[in-house]
């Protein structure tokens, strides 16, 4: 069983501020962590993997620092390391990134199986992995939240649908997208920290991809444009309503309906 | 004792003090919660609530209260575990929960001033804003400044840190006849005389009214990293202790927990901690200003932990997973208390050679008294909390049986030259052990130091050491 | 094609450049400026640099000649035939959107035997209803769905495409934008339109501390997904209009590597941090009997009861239910307190919360200081009453 698990690095914290006149983004501090909604798909790999055997590959797509989620993910278990990593990549919106991530993938190896977080804390669109699986032409599932049972060719999961649990059945290769808590993810051990801190990542550039053509990746590859960013209005209202019990009812059923729960 | 009970005389003058009839709360109105703290049973309701905003308030109350031999009893957020915000002669309780303002962040002198009534969670978000930090990090977060300075609290980062002792620096004080004096100041070093000061820190309420506090800042670390450390038995994991703080490197915590304890807080939380394989764990906790830094200074007690039979060493550098486990951490007190109908708890402190006999100990006593018995703590600074659980066991056989684990547990800490509390303090439920505990040449002296500053003993009577 | 060159004469101070960048993508070696893969191309280093010093150069790109894209279509986002009533509001936005630039309005629903909800679409001021009702659509399944609306924008051509950003078009939008090969803008909190059919699509990022506005100006169609309840749904029309288009498909490419085993009822979620309403019993509360009427409350809002301390205390409701730092720190999207009074030990498990309503007799009470709604009265007044008021008002409209 080859198991691919694709991860991201994101700002530690998502404190950012926009100045509401010069419409600059001001960053605090420049930590960065891995995508913490893809720690459950590496803990979902690892206990496939004790069940299983196997190897699993853990892949991001950033910059050169983006390696040290990589050898995070080497902490926790995971065997083998790739980075794509190019400039030419920057500026990537959801369709260029999950076309880049595909031709990376396909170029790094076969795999059954390939595992992505429900989301990322920076961008939170939940879109690349189905595109991936997309432009990859493989059938995917979201909203994974337990892996039922394991077979030859494919793999039995339970998918939350909001108001019922799907049970289905995919055959590999596929992509799956696990919900937060599908595992409590394991923390980073520091007796493998050591024993894998030579280990060599495989780093991909535009140059080793089968399509080298510039226009299909980064800004270019995108069809979307962020025109401008700024800051989100702050709910600081406050009402307060006196009268008598029927009329403060009759308000409160307006409010809520205005605010669509009623 | 004779003090005078307060009637309707009284409560026109501290109207006439207080002016705003909201913040007096009188008879019925007084809310339950005014009548107990956070743990103890001990239960008893002020005649009158007076919820002061200034020190000149304060100081009016405590000249009529004096005058007329009323007792008064300050309260922060009522969040004590020992009873010492009860007001047991009635009278007059002294709510400081408004005084709530943050008076001035002094940034040559990296010192705050604050009113009594800021909690420590609003004091330490406020100075985390400003790049700076308040180290003591006592559990109950809601608990006022003013608290923890009666209480002299202690919290997970003491083995780094220090205490709450360590962080003040000047106390503008109500005495009891309602003069106001001020000990210590923004001076680093102060040879002035005795340590007025220090006697205030811990006092529970019992020689004046903290009525504004001066406090140290340090700069603010910018990262925390902490290790989760599997071992195979508790043994094993509390005899590294020594080891670790033998080693040069300095945790600001060393905190053991059993595995049984952390399925509670699973259960209470309704979340798996990151880890339930192992029997016993050492958590510990580093600062410093990078990953970088931080990682070369726990190498060497990783090592440490792996020689003396950890089974891994689990790396927590994130707030998702710092959350995962010290959110956990957090709820063992509350977990322990929904396992089981009522329990009494042990703050004992030892010496931090000791810590492992004293654990130890505490792990095998079921066994000798027949009651089940939970613990956690600081293994770091020697200060543990073992919690007695009554489960279904009937009011006498309870009684018992938990007199006679107190009785044992207190009497291996002074075995091992430890104390009777090593953070929640005295106040009204632990005095007897204090008393069997302490030098009575020292009792008298503690009791010489009540009569100086409050003669008529109105100030918090029956706490600590009594006249 | 655009893209970054750096004039190294203008850099001037590198160090400074680089620390305009908010995601450390300029860097420095040998002693030169360069733009690393981490680079956003948020342009920041153009307009915040030295004049000159980085440029962006933009060339000539293959454009869609957007006349050939008409109307705007909503997914009719459904399950087993029952409508998300995110659609509803989705087609009232597309009808806003449609009239400026005087397009039509498209739905269009796949699945089986849905007749009846076609009609039913037609209430709602839609210019057409494009269905494909085949067996093996009965049930959401991602490959031949996607197959489908391809099929649709292949023959329809629309402009724009929005979609519910529910659990099934947060599947199915991404998946078709990868096959159309166009952009997808997920989770739009506000939609406008430029008047050359441009969407204008804005939404939250980095946890909503930041919203960002986005165009898909060079293709077609422009794909968004919105959240449920933050659009307004239009109201019934009595009478029908429109058309209903029946669509069909080849059976051969409707085929699945996925097969649907079982569909089991959801238990209700158990924890109070999963709910996206919580109504609070607090001390206001007199008697157990009465936690019913919080309950009943807080059933009819599709939320969970929820409780403060002295509650849990009391042994009226579980710890687990129990909002504040010793219980549970929740952040509900609407949180109603009934008989809170506030402490800091409550609030700081819930303050977070998106729109917070308090109900409190006591005016100085300091829940009030947190509470976005504050009213001041009786929870027995209030509580009974807004429960037969929101019954009334259902049993009005079903």
């Amino acid at each position: 069983m080859n198991i691919l698990v694709c991860i991201k690095q994101v700002p530690d914290s998502n404190k950012v501020e926009v100045d509401p006149v010069t419409g600059v983004l001001k960053r605090n501090g420049v930590e960065s962590k891995m995508n913490p909604y893809d720690l459950y798909a590496i803990e979902t790999a690892l206990r496939i993997k004790e069940k299983q055997g196997g190897s699993i590959t853990a892949l991001t797509m950033g910059p050169n620092q983006a390696a040290g989620i990589i050898r995070e993910a080497f902490a926790m278990g995971v065997d083998y390391g790739v980075l794509i990593s190019d400039r030419k990549f920057g500026g990537a919106d959801v369709l260029a990134t999950s076309y880049t991530i595909s031709q990376g993938i396909m170029k790094s190896g076969e795999y059954d199986l390939i595992l992505c977080g429900k989301q990322t804390t920076d961008g939170d669109t939940a879109q690349v992995g189905p595109e991936v699986a997309e432009w990859m032409g493989i059938p995917s599932l979201s909203n994974v939240s337990k892996i039922v049972e394991l077979k030859e060719d494919s793999i039995i999961v339970e998918m939350d649908m909001t108001h019922e649990i799907e049970i289905a059945e995919i055959k590999y290769p596929c992509l799956l997208a696990v919900d937060k808590d599908i595992f409590i993810p394991r923390l980073p051990s520091y007796v493998k920290k050591q024993e894998t801190k030579d280990r060599e990542i495989t780093v991909i550039t535009l140059a080793d991809l089968d399509d080298k053509e510039e226009k299909h990746y980064g800004l270019n590859g995108s069809p979307t444009q962020v025109q401008r960013i700024f800051p989100p209005e702050v709910n600081d209202h406050r009402e307060v309503w006196n009268g008598d019990g029927s009329e403060l009812t009759g308000r409160l059923l307006h409010k809520l309906k205005e605010l669509k729960f009623a | 004792m004779n003090y005078k009970r307060l009637d309707e005389d009284d409560l026109t003058i501290i109207r006439s003090i207080i002016k705003e009839e909201e913040r007096i709360l009188y008879a019925e109105e007084i809310n339950e919660e005014y009548s107990h703290d956070e743990l103890s049973d001990t239960v008893s309701y002020p005649d009158v609530v007076v919820k002061v905003i200034s020190t000149d308030e304060v100081s009016e109350i405590m000249k009529y209260a004096y005058e007329n031999n009323i007792p008064v009893t300050p309260r922060g957020s009522g969040t004590g575990l020992v009873g010492a915000s009860v007001s047991i002669e009635h009278g007059i309780m002294l709510d400081t929960s408004l005084m709530n303002r943050f008076l001035e962040l002094d940034e040559n002198n990296l010192t705050i001033t604050v009113e009594p009534g800021v909690l420590l969670m609003e004091l330490s978000a406020y100075v985390q804003d400003r790049d700076l930090f308040y180290p003591p990090d006592p559990g109950e977060k809601s608990a006022t400044i003013g608290g923890n300075i009666s209480t002299n609290a202690g919290g997970m980062r003491a083995v780094k840190y220090g205490v709450t002792r360590d962080y003040v620096r000047g106390l503008e004080v109500v005495l009891p006849d309602g003069k106001v004096v001020e000990f210590g100041g923004k001076v680093v070093k102060n040879s002035t005389g005795y340590a007025m000061k220090d006697l205030m820190v811990g006092s529970e309420g019992t020689l004046g009214i903290i009525t504004k506090a001066t406090l140290k800042l340090l700069p603010l670390p910018k990262k925390a990293i902490s290790l989760l450390i599997p071992f195979p038995t508790l043994e094993k994991a509390i005899r590294t202790v020594p080891f670790i703080i033998k080693s040069k490197s300095i945790p600001t915590a060393i905190e053991f927990m059993q595995r049984e304890v952390i399925l509670d807080a699973e259960k209470y939380l309704g979340k798996k901690f990151p880890d339930n394989s192992a029997d016993a764990y050492l958590l510990l906790k580093f600062d410093g200003n990078s990953t970088e830094e931080i990682e070369k200074d726990y190498a060497n007690v990783a090592q440490i932990c792996l020689e003396q039979g950890a089974i891994d060493i689990l790396i927590s550098d994130t707030n998702e997973r710092e959350e995962s486990i010290w959110k956990a951490r957090g709820a063992f007190l509350e977990a322990i208390k929904g396992s089981t109908t009522y329990m009494d708890e042990v703050d004992v402190v030892v010496p931090r050679g000791s810590v492992n006999e004293m654990v130890e100990y505490i792990h095998g006593l079921y066994k000798e008294v027949d009651i089940r018995i939970k613990s956690f703590g600081h293994a770091g600074d020697g200060n543990l909390h073992a919690y007695i659980l009554k489960d279904d066991l009937n009011q006498e056989e309870w009684e018992e049986k938990m007199k006679a684990a107190m009785d044992k547990i207190y009497g291996k800490a002074r075995e091992l030259s430890g104390q009777v509390s090593g953070e929640h303090g005295i106040g009204y439920a632990k005095k007897s052990y204090l008393m069997e505990s302490m030098d009575p040449a020292t009792v008298e002296i503690m009791r010489g130091i009540k009569r100086a500053f409050d003669p008529k003993n109105i100030l918090n009577p029956h706490k600590v050491c009594q006249i | 094609m655009a893209k970054l060159i750096i004039n190294q004469e203008k850099v001037g101070n590198i160090q400074e450049l680089i620390r305009i960048c908010p995601f450390g993508a300029l860097e420095e070696k040998d002693n030169k400026l360069q733009i690393n893969a981490a680079c956003k191309m948020c342009k920041l280093c153009v307009k915040k640099g030295p004049q000159g010093a980085i440029e962006y150069i933009e060339e000539t790109v293959e454009t869609v000649d957007k006349e050939n894209w008409k109307g705007i279509a909503v997914y009719v986002d459904h399950m087993d035939g029952v409508i998300h009533p995110v659609t509803y509001e989705l087609i009232g936005k597309a009808k806003e959107l449609a009239e400026k630039i005087n397009h039509p309005v498209y739905a269009v629903m796949i699945g089986h035997g849905i007749g009846a909800q076609c009609e039913e679409l037609l209430h709602y001021e839609v210019d057409k209803v494009y269905v494909y009702d085949r067996e093996e659509l009965e049930r959401f399944k991602m490959e031949p769905y996607t197959r489908v609306f391809e099929d649709f924008v292949g023959k329809i051509k629309p402009t724009a495409i929005l979609m519910g950003a529910t659990t099934v078009g947060r599947q199915l939008a991404p998946r078709l934008a990868a096959r159309l090969k166009t952009g997808l803008t997920a989770d739009c909190t506000i939609l406008d339109i430029n008047e050359n059919t441009d969407l204008v699509q804005i939404r939250p990022a980095f946890g909503g501390n930041i919203m960002a506005q986005i165009l898909t100006p060079n293709h077609r169609p422009q794909m968004a997904t919105v959240r449920y309840k933050v659009m307004n749904a239009p109201t019934r029309k009595d009478s029908a209009g429109g058309e209903i288009i029946s669509c069909d498909i080849d059976s051969n490419e409707l085929t699945s590597k996925v097969t649907v085993l079982d569909i089991i009822e959801k238990e209700k979620e158990q924890f109070i941090e999963a709910s996206e309403v919580l109504v609070v019993a607090g001390r206001g509360i007199k008697k157990e009997e009465d936690l019913a009427m919080i309950k009943e409350l807080a059933d009819l809002l599709g939320g969970q009861i929820a409780c403060t301390r002295p509650v849990m205390e009391a042994g009226w409701l579980e710890a687990k239910r129990q909002v504040g730092l010793s219980g549970r720190t929740v952040r509900p999207r609407l949180i109603i307190t009934c008989g809170v009074s506030g402490s800091v030990q409550f609030t700081a498990g819930m303050n977070n919360s998106e729109q917070i309503i308090a109900i409190n007799k006591d005016e100085n009470a300091p829940i009030f200081k947190t509470a976005h709604y504050c009213l001041v009265g009786d929870l027995y007044d209030i509580i009974p009453d807004l429960i037969s008021k929101i019954k009334e008002s259902r049993s009005v409209s079903a």
